[in-house]
């Protein structure tokens, strides 16, 4: 593959695209519709533990391989963002580029040419003012109205970004809910502190189903995605854990796969936008870790296909369907693009 | 022209008696396969399949009953058609794309055993001159006897992986007619010369048409006498593969048939092999992307691991290519690990075509697009040079985001919405519509509990009155309690102890009274301030009395003043039950009248105050210290 030195194991600068950050970074997201005048559009969230956190957008110009900052695209957050995420590719491409970010509130942003503005504030909390802060959220892909939220008074809140309004909520877990996934319209996952893995459906929202809970009691469950190209799959990581478990939504309680090859705990999972049986983990060994499952598996576990040596530990992975030829990690205050 | 087209008839005439003697051949020896390696017609300088007979195990029979009793020979030399059949049908997929066509005698996939598998994808390999077994045995024309097969270098057996997995141990390579002839075993024979001269005669013999056009018998046998054997073995492989083919080879070795293998000859195949395979990779992608088209069905399983199949020493190659130090071996034993064998076929198809599916996926593209930059990752490697290990918290910025940054916002909430005042910039939800189905018991409950804890905030005094942190509060509030709760207990006491002393009436009639008035003292004397208040005026009073005055020392226990007739007495002493009583016992033996007393108890600890006077009658000199002396007397009893 590299005729260069097999021996560096770290930044490929010939390969890879870097941009540095003046403060840490954690959430980011990676637009999913260029249009003509700009192109691909990466949102960074700080992570600053005071008040005023910043959110900036960056655009990726993949024939030149290089990051253009934008000053104007640029605005202000309380607190760190939690999470960050475009608008799903729509069938509309003329819509503006909405972003979406979450934190004491769900707030919508449209990001124009030279400026943010901000949409709408959601908040659900109808007699006080407060409002569970939010752990993450996902935006429906294949209903774009439909943004799923999750918080720490163990209730999930669908919204209706149509109409800023909630559409449903339910109480998801016994404790904090840490991530949800959609996997169709109307079908989400989450994972929380609790342990466990619930799949609901809004079409029945009083029952869940279990599928999966972690072999220690309350071990809690950090991150959720849910593989688009087959549903049927699903991965998780827990907490303190170098492991990557991917769940068959058909078995439940049975892992499909134990993915331990990281050296230190794993971050960040990403499901490959266009084929389906590949994942990327990232963790604080500072590897970025690609793994295609096998139909069947060997006795001593699966290898990862490829690997990638950062310059430190791995917060966030963001694997963007409409670049599937590169994933975006992020660690300390660097972002980088990495060509798969 | 004649020659050739009669050279090509020729050559086709043997073909269809070469199955024969090659059954025969095999037969004869009870090995397992012998197939004819040909030079390709359409490819010069490549060796493909010939043809090949198997006499294997065979799984599962499928045979219409008219062949069944045609006889042995038939049924043998049908399976070899069987399994040809299959692996055209399998690899011809282009043209023939429903392989429900297939008659339904026909084999499929599952009904092999392992070693028909390996002998039916050797029908997929190609070999240039020089490249492996049969191209070796080719470029040198020497015979070639490998042993342990399936533990042999992949560069040097090429499907050593295969044979693994088939149990083939022994394999042999040698010239025949224009092709190389192989013949295979599932044990281990050692190297026999008899062996392979008696398969040679027996081929020879069979074949009518050889003495045409191929030197005569004798001199083959002369050649076979003459031939120089290559003998490999496991451990030797690996070092010869080494030395001839590596430049850098760490091996040691002086063996004879080292020097037999041509270097150069043998790399510039290899490269050659290597251009090759960028053409492949192209085909294979074609076909890794029918693959995917045609799902994930056996048939489609097994036409990519044909596909792949040919190339299935590419992947060696290529590290090959790249890495020719130590990595060199690790990948091989990676495979050999990787793959591993169980007894079931289809298992190992699996891996193999997935695990060929993953190195060619990833690296057509690398391979095929040069203008684009390479790929930031690098091969998974077992044993990694760098370990970055992560110190201090695992997962801490995860865990801040998820843990610690909700905190913040929920503090920061509770602070405002105690002090009631709207945040800047933020503006409820335009409408709420709510669906009635809408579950809300559990967030209802959690705003409720908040909004009483702000109340508790409000309520409980505590030294930060910006309290947001429910656990504080709940702290805060039970301190405060309790601390109530003493002051209750002191206060009764303190009341019950102050009614045992007007209850228990005593010498001073006066008293009672005044203890009466005393209680109303008490209860303004909760607290040490206003004993202290008290404390102070006495002494302020006191620096006014006249000569008489008899103060004690600044002891706080107990002070004793004398004024003419009056006597004040300050004490403190731990307090027990009738402590004043005593007291006041002790003064009246003293001669002394106690008119006033003032005692307040605090932590336990009884302060008193008694003013009384000298009884006239008395017959003893009262002095200060007698009094002083009975007092203590009184606190020392514990």
């Amino acid at each position: 593959m590299e005729n260069s030195t097999q021996e560096s194991h770290h930044l490929r600068s010939e390969n890879s695209v870097t941009h540095e950050s003046p403060y840490p970074l954690y959430a980011m997201a990676v637009s999913s519709s260029p249009s003509r005048h700009h192109n691909h559009r990466i949102a960074l969230g700080s992570f600053l533990e005071e008040y005023t956190n910043r959110v900036d957008v960056v655009s990726f110009d993949p024939d030149s391989l290089s990051i253009k900052t934008h000053p104007g695209l640029s605005f202000d957050h309380p607190y760190p963002p939690t999470k960050l995420m475009f608008h799903p590719p729509s069938s509309n491409p003329s819509k503006s580029d909405l972003l979406a970010s979450s934190g004491d509130y769900l707030r919508l942003w449209e990001v124009r040419e030279n400026s943010i503005e901000s949409v709408a504030v959601l908040n659900n909390s109808k007699t006080s003012e407060f409002c569970a802060p939010l752990t993450s959220f996902d935006w429906n892909e294949i209903e774009p109205k439909r943004i799923g939220t999750c918080s720490i008074d163990t209730t999930c809140t669908i919204w209706d970004i149509e109409k800023n309004a909630v559409e449903t909520q339910l109480i998801a877990h016994d404790k904090e809910v840490y991530d949800i996934a959609w996997g169709e319209a109307r079908v989400f996952a989450s994972v929380s502190a609790d342990g466990s893995v619930r799949i609901f459906d809004l079409r029945d929202k009083e029952h869940s189903t279990i599928i999966y809970e972690s072999p220690q009691p309350d071990t809690p469950l950090l991150r959720l995605a849910w593989n688009k190209q087959d549903l049927r799959y699903m991965a998780t990581i827990l907490m303190d854990s170098n492991k990557v478990v991917i769940l068959d939504i058909r078995s439940p309680a049975l892992p499909v796969a134990e993915l331990e090859r990281h050296r230190a705990s794993v971050n960040a999972i990403a499901w490959a936008p266009h084929t389906c049986r590949h994942i990327c983990s990232a963790g604080d060994d500072s590897q970025a870790l690609i793994w295609e499952l096998p139909t069947v598996a060997g006795p001593n576990g699966i290898d990862p296909m490829s690997m990638y040596s950062a310059g430190s530990e791995i917060n966030q992975l963001q694997w963007c369907a409409a670049q599937p030829d590169w994933i975006a990690i992020s660690f300390s205050n660097k972002m980088q693009l990495l060509k798969v | 022209m004649l020659e050739i087209s009669a050279g090509v008839q020729h050559q086709g005439t043997i073909r269809e008696h070469l199955k024969e003697q090659l059954a025969l051949a095999v037969r004869n020896i009870q090995w397992t396969y012998a197939i004819f390696w040909s030079i390709s017609a359409a490819q010069p300088g490549v060796l493909e399949w010939g043809g090949g007979y198997y006499n294997g195990d065979i799984k599962t029979r499928r045979t219409t009953q008219a062949i069944e009793l045609g006889g042995g020979d038939h049924t043998d030399l049908h399976r070899s058609e069987q399994l040809r059949e299959l692996y055209e049908s399998l690899s011809g997929s282009k043209s023939n794309p429903q392989p429900s066509r297939r008659p339904s005698v026909a084999l499929s996939p599952e009904d092999l055993a392992d070693t028909e598998w390996y002998y039916l994808v050797c029908m997929s390999f190609i070999f240039n001159i020089g490249q492996c077994l049969p191209g070796q045995s080719l470029a040198t024309g020497k015979l070639i006897w490998l042993c342990n097969a399936h533990c042999a270098d992949s560069k040097v057996f090429s499907r050593s992986l295969l044979a693994k997995s088939a149990s083939i141990q022994t394999v042999v390579c040698f010239q025949f007619l224009d092709g190389i002839i192989e013949l295979g075993t599932t044990e281990l024979v050692l190297e026999d010369p008899n062996l392979i001269r008696h398969v040679k005669t027996s081929l020879l013999k069979s074949s009518d048409l050889k003495g045409s056009e191929k030197p005569d018998p004798c001199a083959i046998d002369n050649r076979s006498k003459l031939f120089d054997r290559a003998i490999f073995d496991t451990g030797l492989i690996s070092g010869e593969a080494e030395e001839g083919i590596t430049s850098l080879n760490t091996g040691s070795n002086g063996l004879e048939p080292n020097q037999q293998l041509d270097d150069s000859c043998i790399i510039g195949e290899l490269n050659g092999v290597a251009s090759q395979l960028q053409s492949w990779q192209i085909q294979k992608d074609e076909f890794s992307y029918l693959i995917h088209q045609s799902g994930n069905s056996r048939d489609s399983i097994s036409q990519s691991f044909l596909e792949t199949g040919t190339s299935i020493s590419i992947p060696n190659l290529e590290k090959s290519k790249d890495h020719w130090t130590e990595d060199l071996q690790e990948c091989n034993n990676e495979e050999l690990d990787r793959v591993d064998l169980r007894g079931d076929g289809l298992h190992y198809r699996t891996i193999l075509s997935s695990i060929l599916e993953t190195s060619n996926q990833l690296r057509s593209r690398s391979h095929c697009e040069c203008g684009e930059p390479e790929s930031s990752f690098i091969g998974w490697k077992k044993g990694q040079l760098k370990c970055h290990r992560a110190k201090g918290v695992p997962q801490k910025l995860l865990k801040r985001i998820l843990l610690e940054v909700p905190q913040l916002h929920a503090r920061s909430m509770l602070d405002f919405s105690g002090a009631g005042c709207k945040r800047d910039g933020i503006w409820m939800a335009l409408k709420d519509e709510l669906s009635p189905d809408r579950n809300l018991s559990g967030s209802r409950q959690n705003e409720k509990i908040s909004e009483q804890f702000c109340v508790l905030n409000a309520v409980v005094p505590s030294v930060k009155k910006i309290q947001v942190d429910k656990v504080s509060i709940l702290d805060d509030t039970i301190e405060y309690v309790k601390e109530l709760q003493r002051r209750v207990e002191e206060l009764q006491s303190s009341r019950i102890s102050s009614e045992l002393l007007a209850i228990s009436g005593g010498k001073p009639q006066e008293s009672t009274e005044r203890t009466s008035d005393n209680c109303g003292n008490l209860r303004t004397g909760l607290g040490k301030q206003p004993v202290a208040k008290k404390r102070k005026a006495h002494n302020y009073d006191m620096t006014d009395t006249d000569s008489n005055y008899l103060r004690d020392g600044p002891i706080d226990n107990l002070s004793v003043s004398v004024n003419d007739e009056d006597v004040l007495i300050e004490m403190r002493c731990v307090w027990r039950e009738g402590v004043i009583l005593e007291i006041i016992e002790a003064l009246s033996h003293s001669s002394l009248d106690s008119h006033s007393v003032q005692s307040s108890t605090s932590d336990g600890i009884l302060s008193v105050t008694i003013k009384s006077k000298l009884q006239r009658s008395t017959t003893t000199k009262t002095t200060a210290a007698s009094i002083k002396q009975a007092l203590q007397g009184v606190a020392q009893k514990c």
